[in-house]
């Protein structure tokens, strides 16, 4: 953890017009919440298909793609990563570093968000809000070190980010249900259920394999992010 | 003495072709960008693998014309169907159309030649539309030669088949003009690609909730109007007012009446005003 570095980065991401771009979604959440609440909708079935549809389903994966490529894409993109590079700060801890920012970032613009519009519509009921609340967290952190690589791999990584979330995610998990198990929103939905005990709330993978799966994606794509750049070399623009 | 000063320039004096030269060239210029043609095999595994996702139903429903004597999807739906490929073809090209000019301030240069700034951005625009309205219609033709070859049993649906052309080309006008306009925004191309798709997922995402929110409170024809949020349901209605054709959406239909046309005309102008705005501005730095 190196704070210069995580200055830089919060800057970068929160400065100027950015922060529209990360405010966007949680605000439409909330908006959606308040919609329910007034047209009568506020019982648990509506609840957990708002959580399950829209917190999870569409802004969880869009906002730990915007933090996850956002804290290093642009940066690699216009080139100023090399005045980065150039100091004597270690790789690893600059990609530790970043991935602590978009975890951050994910708590305020993602967690928080959902907890307050679940609590609107069902207040604490079966533990429908703190459990989607800590589902979006766990999973928002693996989120957050998957496009964290994705960012220092390839410089397409904002679409084949999109088309992991909207192809991978939302169709195949849909028509193949053995797509579901490797599905990062899947297992954030098992720890939501652990926690609540709500019965409209069903998921297809066991907790046995979400959580471990949630452990060894989060640390693997941080330490890879970490060795890619340790060896990086910066490509001219297409 | 003098000849070591000539150092060989010599003057153009061959054909002047003016400013409707300058803009075409412009426009293929940015239409040979969006597919990467010119540029690295990199830039081009995007568009390219895209517009083959694009082309697979197109194969599937003949493959159904041929065998089984069945038509597959319906001309006026495939855009809607796909949509979440063209988005995603919009998200991640539009940026490469406008992104670099605008990191690299070079809208100066362009424009110290007889190019105005309604010129470039309607080259630009036009440059997307056609990239988009391929990718729409190339499958749609290939269908309907399709149906042709097979000699399906009954006349061609070839009503329904312009139609859905002819939609398709609105359908790419308003997407560019709006894709274009969010990713001029900012000269980053990730942020561009991500601010586009995010307008585009929150207006489709969220859709189904509000017309569930206000259908199950009993208002039927305001849950209507929801489904005209996003961009290709838009389309679509104005498409089923003009031609008949039914409604795609996930259930229920449109509000009836050209009220969607003239929702799109405001949102097409709103579009325009945004780019004309930014350009103003850039051009001015």
């Amino acid at each position: 953890m190196n704070t210069v570095v995580a200055g830089i980065t919060y800057r970068a991401l929160l400065g100027r017009r950015r922060i529209i771009l990360l405010l966007l979604l949680p605000l439409a959440l909330l908006g959606l919440a308040v919609l329910l609440r007034v047209f009568g909708g506020d019982d648990q079935r509506s609840a957990v298909l708002l959580m399950q549809n829209f917190a999870i389903n569409t802004v969880l994966p869009l906002l730990g793609l915007i933090a996850g490529t956002g804290v290093i894409a642009p940066e690699i993109d216009d080139g100023t990563i090399i005045h980065l590079m150039s100091k004597p700060i270690s790789r690893p801890v600059i990609a530790r570093t970043k991935f602590l920012v978009a975890v951050s970032l994910l708590v305020v613009f993602a967690a928080v968000p959902t907890y307050v519009s679940a609590w609107l519509l069902v207040s604490n009921e079966d533990g429908i809000a703190p459990g989607f609340a800590v589902g979006v967290l766990v999973a928002g952190i693996a989120y957050a070190a998957v496009f964290l690589l994705l960012g220092v791999v390839t410089r397409h990584a904002v679409t084949i980010g999109i088309i992991y979330a909207l192809v991978w995610e939302g169709v195949v998990g849909t028509f193949i249900p053995g797509a579901r198990k490797f599905s990062i929103q899947q297992w954030g939905q098992s720890v939501a259920d652990q926690i609540s005990d709500s019965a409209f709330l069903r998921t297809d993978v066991a907790l046995g394999f979400a959580v471990p799966a949630l452990i060894i994606v989060t640390l693997g794509c941080v330490f890879w992010a970490g060795l890619r750049l340790r060896a990086f070399s910066l490509t001219g623009d297409e | 003495m003098s000849e070591i000063y000539d150092i060989g320039y010599r003057h153009y004096d061959g054909p002047r072709l003016g400013r409707g030269h300058s803009t075409r060239a412009l426009a293929v210029h940015s239409l040979r960008g969006i597919f990467g043609l010119g540029r690295t095999a990199r830039s081009k595994i995007m568009p390219f693998s895209l517009f083959v996702i694009m082309l697979l139903p197109a194969v599937v429903s003949i493959a159904m014309m041929a065998l089984a004597q069945q038509r597959g999807l319906p001309y006026s739906g495939f855009a809607v169907i796909m949509q979440a490929v063209v988005a995603v073809f919009l998200a991640s090209q539009a940026p490469t159309v406008v992104a670099p000019d605008l990191r690299y301030r070079v809208l100066p240069l362009y424009l110290s030649r007889p190019v105005s700034i309604a010129e470039y951005v309607g080259a630009k625009v036009a440059a997307m539309t056609v990239a988009l309205f391929l990718l729409v219609a190339v499958p749609l033709v290939l269908i309907y030669v399709g149906e042709l070859v097979v000699d399906m049993p009954g006349p061609p649906a070839t009503g329904e088949f312009l139609g859905s052309l002819l939609m398709a080309l609105v359908l790419a006008l308003l997407l560019s003009s709006f894709g274009l306009a969010l990713a001029s925004f900012t000269p980053r191309r990730g942020l561009g690609v991500a601010s586009v798709i995010l307008v585009y997922l929150l207006a489709s995402a969220s859709v189904p909730v509000i017309y569930e929110t206000l259908r199950s409170a009993g208002d039927e024809s305001a849950a209507a109007w929801a489904w005209l949020a996003n961009p290709f349901w838009l389309v679509d209605s104005v498409q089923s007012w003009l031609f008949g054709t039914p409604p795609h959406s996930i259930e229920g239909a449109y509000p009836n009446g050209p009220a969607s046309a003239a929702i799109l005309v405001v949102l097409l102008g709103i579009a325009v005003l945004a780019l004309a705005l930014r350009y103003r501005k850039a051009a001015s730095r």
